[in-house]
């Protein structure tokens, strides 16, 4: 196999790109959509045959991100160093522009739970994402932006504000923030808080992307109402108002558009990352204002 | 200073993080709520739980209709979802990698009570498992054949050999390539001519540039390319093979690459290879 070649522009621009997923690799190979930028789940690539072939070919194009969705950063029993030289690897071979994982955790007693699970906030799991974090930079050689998670339920021991700890693991370890502004409209209906201020109180600097995508509410059988982050619509109204209150405060930075489930054609990802497009243009030009 | 929970805690209970998690895990597995409920903020319903579960549930549950496709069009959607319930409480993943989630699957359906009736569908999940191998082993470079021209003719019988990771060879009970073939193109009548009871057959499993391959082998040729494989010398592969024309056998195996590297045993391994 030949070494691969790095593509026109190796760093992730502060413009909309689209979440990649297997079912449009062929038609983004075919008709190679004019869009900034691409993310994949590193643990779809850590195989090689079809998937890595694909890839290799669309980031000759396109600058690649890798957001890891297994590294379980808030393990107790730490993270499974096995699965950390993998995505090495996959970063070895795709040198992606940026590399994200999340504020969560799935690995105990030897078995990988299959999802983001909710860490209680307490000055334990701060200190154990934080030496996790740690380990993950040094061991990759590299910054990684962390993810706010979306959760259905709270700890009775959490004493630290969600949107206090993603700071304070951005401030001790040096890491970015993801900001998922779909996950803190989610989690703040789900708990009652206020997703204005949560983005408010995010440290602008450190925020080095930014997710959107949909999710589905559900009713439950006590009158009340959760919001699920099932990745699995259009983005709401909602969450676009919350994406132009984030881009006033954290300026123009990467955006992209996650589909997981009922993945629909490539076009209305396109769709949706163009109304992106349309919001940083118009951030980027108040910006301008501002500052003449 | 805003409050993680609007709603106060009836009782505080304070696990550290082990133990959270640890009760999240019998939550998740087992649907055993009682520990993580009491140390969740507030009166948290099964529902809420359920949402985890489901989603680990759900999420198992697709990458095995993934890796078995034809497993589960044979036994039909529910029943291989109830199937995969009771399959991941008893073998969840070890590891993040989900691609290798599902290798025990095989041996679960053959002692699945509820799956006795169809002799087969253990054997046609372990070709669907070494289809799912082939398709996501690492790209590693074939044996440069050249290289073997540097050992001299007398040491040749003691060359062994890596196989390819995407290789697989399969000795099974029933001929599940003709059912794994029609239940993929929906082609009934080919199911309908298939007997079961025809015997055994041993099958090559392997990723090509064109995609995968199941090809059926003779017992010799099974046998001789399975023995080199499993990284024994080529003296031992060779009288194992009876009467197969083995150095054309051996040219195919080169000239499709299905080896990676190759090492000279000592005579004394060799021997005890024997």
């Amino acid at each position: 196999m030949p070494p691969p070649t790095i593509g026109k522009a190796s760093l992730i621009p502060a413009k909309a790109g689209i979440g990649l997923r297997f079912q449009h690799h062929q038609a983004v190979l075919d008709r190679r959509p004019d869009v900034a930028w691409m993310e994949v789940h590193t643990e779809n690539y850590m195989g090689g045959g079809t998937p890595l072939k694909y890839l290799d070919a669309i980031r000759r194009d396109t600058p690649i991100s890798l957001h890891g969705v297994g590294l379980s950063l808030g393990s107790a029993e730490g993270i499974d160093r096995a699965h950390l030289e993998r995505i090495r690897k996959v970063a070895e071979r795709i040198e992606p522009g940026l590399m994200s994982e999340h504020i969560a955790w799935n690995l105990v007693g030897g078995t990988y739970l299959a999802d983001l699970l909710p860490l209680p906030m307490t000055e334990e799991a701060l200190d154990i994402v934080c030496r996790h974090v740690d380990q993950t930079q040094t061991y990759l050689g590299r910054r990684i932006l962390v993810e706010n998670p979306s959760t259905y339920l709270a700890f009775g021991n959490s004493i630290i504000p969600e949107w206090e700890f993603m700071a304070a693991v951005a401030a001790r370890t040096g890491c970015g923030i993801l900001c998922d502004v779909n996950n803190i409209c989610v989690s703040a209906h789900n708990h009652g808080w206020d997703a204005s201020a949560y983005i408010a109180a995010l440290p602008t600097q450190a925020v080095g992307e930014i997710h959107l995508a949909g999710h589905s509410i559900k009713a439950l059988p006590d009158g009340g109402t959760l919001r699920i982050d099932d990745h699995g619509s259009r983005v709401s109204e909602e969450v676009w108002s919350l994406y132009q209150e984030a881009i006033a405060r954290f300026g123009a930075v990467p955006t992209l558009i996650e589909w997981d489930n009922d993945v629909p054609t490539l076009d209305v990802l396109l769709q949706e990352a163009n109304h992106a497009a349309g919001f940083i243009a118009r951030a980027d030009g108040d910006h301008h204002a501002d500052a003449a | 200073m805003l409050r993680v929970s609007s709603r106060a805690p009836t009782e505080t209970i304070m696990p550290t993080l082990l133990e959270a998690q640890t009760a999240m895990r019998a939550s998740l597995l087992h649907r055993d709520h009682e520990a993580i409920s009491a140390m969740l903020a507030g009166h948290i319903t099964a529902d809420r739980l359920d949402i985890y579960r489901n989603t680990f549930i759900h999420t198992l549950t697709r990458a095995l209709q993934l890796s078995f496709p034809a497993t589960g069009r044979l036994v039909g959607k529910e029943f291989f979802e109830g199937a995969a319930q009771f399959f991941m409480a008893d073998h969840p993943p070890r590891e993040a990698w989900l691609d290798r989630f599902g290798g025990e699957f095989p041996d679960f359906l053959r002692a699945f009570p509820q799956a006795k009736s169809i002799a087969y569908l253990g054997d046609v999940a372990e070709l669907e498992w070494a289809v799912n191998r082939a398709l996501h082993a690492a790209d590693v470079p074939p044996l440069d054949v050249a290289e073997l021209a540097t050992v001299a003719p007398e040491d040749q019988g003691r060359i062994s050999f890596v196989a390819r990771p995407s290789v697989s060879l399969l000795r099974l009970a029933h001929p599940v390539d003709s059912i794994w073939r029609a239940i993929l193109a929906s082609d009934d009548d080919a199911l309908r001519q298939i007997d079961i009871e025809s015997g055994p057959i041993n099958l090559l499993v392997e990723r090509r540039e064109t995609g995968i391959e199941v090809e059926r082998a003779d017992e010799p040729s099974w046998l001789f390319l399975s023995t080199l494989c499993a990284g024994q010398p080529i003296e031992v592969a060779l009288e194992l093979a009876g009467d197969l024309d083995c150095p054309t056998a051996l040219a195919d195996h080169l000239a499709s690459g299905r080896f990676s590297e190759f090492e000279l045993a000592t005579p004394q391994n060799a021997r005890q290879l024997r």
